[in-house]
């Protein structure tokens, strides 16, 4: 899922990535609208409302807009730094692990910080938001870099539009059976159901675990980051395992 | 020009955006700040409704009467925000135990009752002396309530001078 970048990546892979972190950000999205009434993935959304609050002499408000935005930047300029100057330096997986575990880090500390200190505060708010933002930054910075950006899950406005020129050109009966342009439907399908999927999780699992949802889209992203290294782990095993039949023969 | 000094550029230019965001929010006036203390309420009125005033129906009117008195407890007079985030009406006779919060990027009020939300408002205006507040409706009615709410030392200061 992570361990492949660019056009060495297979349908497979893109789906399983793009439905796990599109249903993550989902979820993370959600839940942030419950607990901070700020959305973490609407960034064509904040640059309106950036201008919104500038034209309304709202400096304050806009600069927490800029903020977030700003902080969203640099999450998707560090997940594309870390992939591009980590290559020839350590492996490829651990390049594209780096920035899952980063945004593991900040959900974790979102999760954290909610359960532990905090006290309903503005300032508090607009840190938390930002740590959010700067996660979904690096995930869409990751997941766009590494898919030859194929596979972008916070993306939902590009997606739609891409979805809907598909299903125009299957109006034609020749694209039907453009294997290409079939995949890419099926990915991007996939991503949106995620995402539906994750969001309804998350507002539905906020009401029974509440920041334990935080919690939870850790567990997902510690499976996106662990499951090439177990793929990586058997794949060694069944390679020493062939190499000891072969050697006696 | 050189495109390492445009690189460079980009990186100042990133580097000035997170630097100037943060010392803009750490001193402008914070809606925080800006909403403690004692506010009027001047004005209560449904607002944006589907019908026009003249074409007011009966039953427009019925459905405004039954939404404004399941807010009828919010009418508090005058609204005490404390710096401890506890809410006071000096008119209510109710005395349980509200909260006040501001949520998003300032521009939501949350308010609780025994630590339970109860409402939440949208903060279309606020300065030194105004406060302008917004209760949305999304099912019944596609309207929102406007409540507008005047700080009570602009207003002593005000009636002091005539």
């Amino acid at each position: 899922m992570l361990r492949k970048y660019s056009n060495h990546r297979t349908q497979s892979d893109n789906v399983k990535l793009g439905a796990l972190t599109a249903f993550s950000a989902g979820m993370v999205n959600v839940a942030s609208v419950t607990v901070f009434f700020a959305f973490t993935s609407n960034i064509t959304g904040y640059y309106a409302v950036l201008a919104q609050e500038i034209s309304k002499g709202n400096w304050y408000q806009g600069a927490v807009v800029l903020l977030w935005v700003t902080l969203f930047f640099l999450g998707s300029f560090l997940s594309n730094f870390v992939i591009i100057q980590g290559k020839g330096r350590w492996s490829q997986y651990i390049s594209h692990a780096i920035p899952v575990v980063l945004e593991f880090l900040s959900i974790l500390f979102v999760g954290i910080y909610l359960d532990a200190f905090y006290q309903n505060s503005l300032k508090e708010t607009e840190i938390l938001v930002g740590a959010l933002l700067f996660a979904m930054g690096l995930q869409n910075g990751l997941t766009a870099s590494i898919s030859n950006s194929v596979v972008k899950t916070t993306h939902l406005t590009g997606l739609t539009t891409d979805l809907a020129i598909i299903v125009s050109m299957f109006s034609k009966h020749e694209h039907r059976h453009n294997k290409a342009l079939v995949d890419k439907f099926h990915l991007l399908l996939t991503i949106m159901i995620a995402y539906v999927a994750g969001g309804l999780f998350g507002g539905i699992g906020y009401l029974y675990l509440e920041n334990g949802t935080f919690y939870l889209t850790c567990a997902i992203l510690l499976i996106i980051a662990l499951y090439d290294f177990y793929k990586i782990g058997r794949i060694k095993r069944i390679f020493e395992r062939r190499k000891r039949e072969v050697v006696p023969a | 020009m050189n495109r390492d000094v445009l690189v460079k550029l980009n990186y100042l230019l990133l580097a000035l955006l997170l630097i100037g965001a943060s010392l803009v929010i750490r001193h402008a006036e914070n809606p925080e700040r800006l909403i403690q203390g004692q506010w009027i309420e001047k004005e209560w009125r449904l607002e944006k409704d589907n019908a026009g005033a003249d074409e007011e129906s009966r039953i427009q009117s019925g459905l405004k009467r039954e939404i404004m008195q399941n807010v009828e407890d919010l009418h508090l007079g005058v609204w005490h925000f404390s710096e401890d985030g506890s809410l006071k009406s000096a008119t209510s006779a109710d005395e349980s135990d509200m909260e006040w919060f501001i949520k998003g990027r300032g521009h939501v009020l949350e308010l609780r009752r025994n630590g339970k939300p109860i409402e939440s408002f949208q903060i279309q205006q606020i300065s030194k002396d105004r406060l302008v507040l917004h209760l949305n409706f999304d099912l019944q009615v596609k309207g929102i309530i406007e409540i507008v709410l005047e700080k009570k030392e602009q207003l002593d200061q005000y009636a002091k001078k005539i």
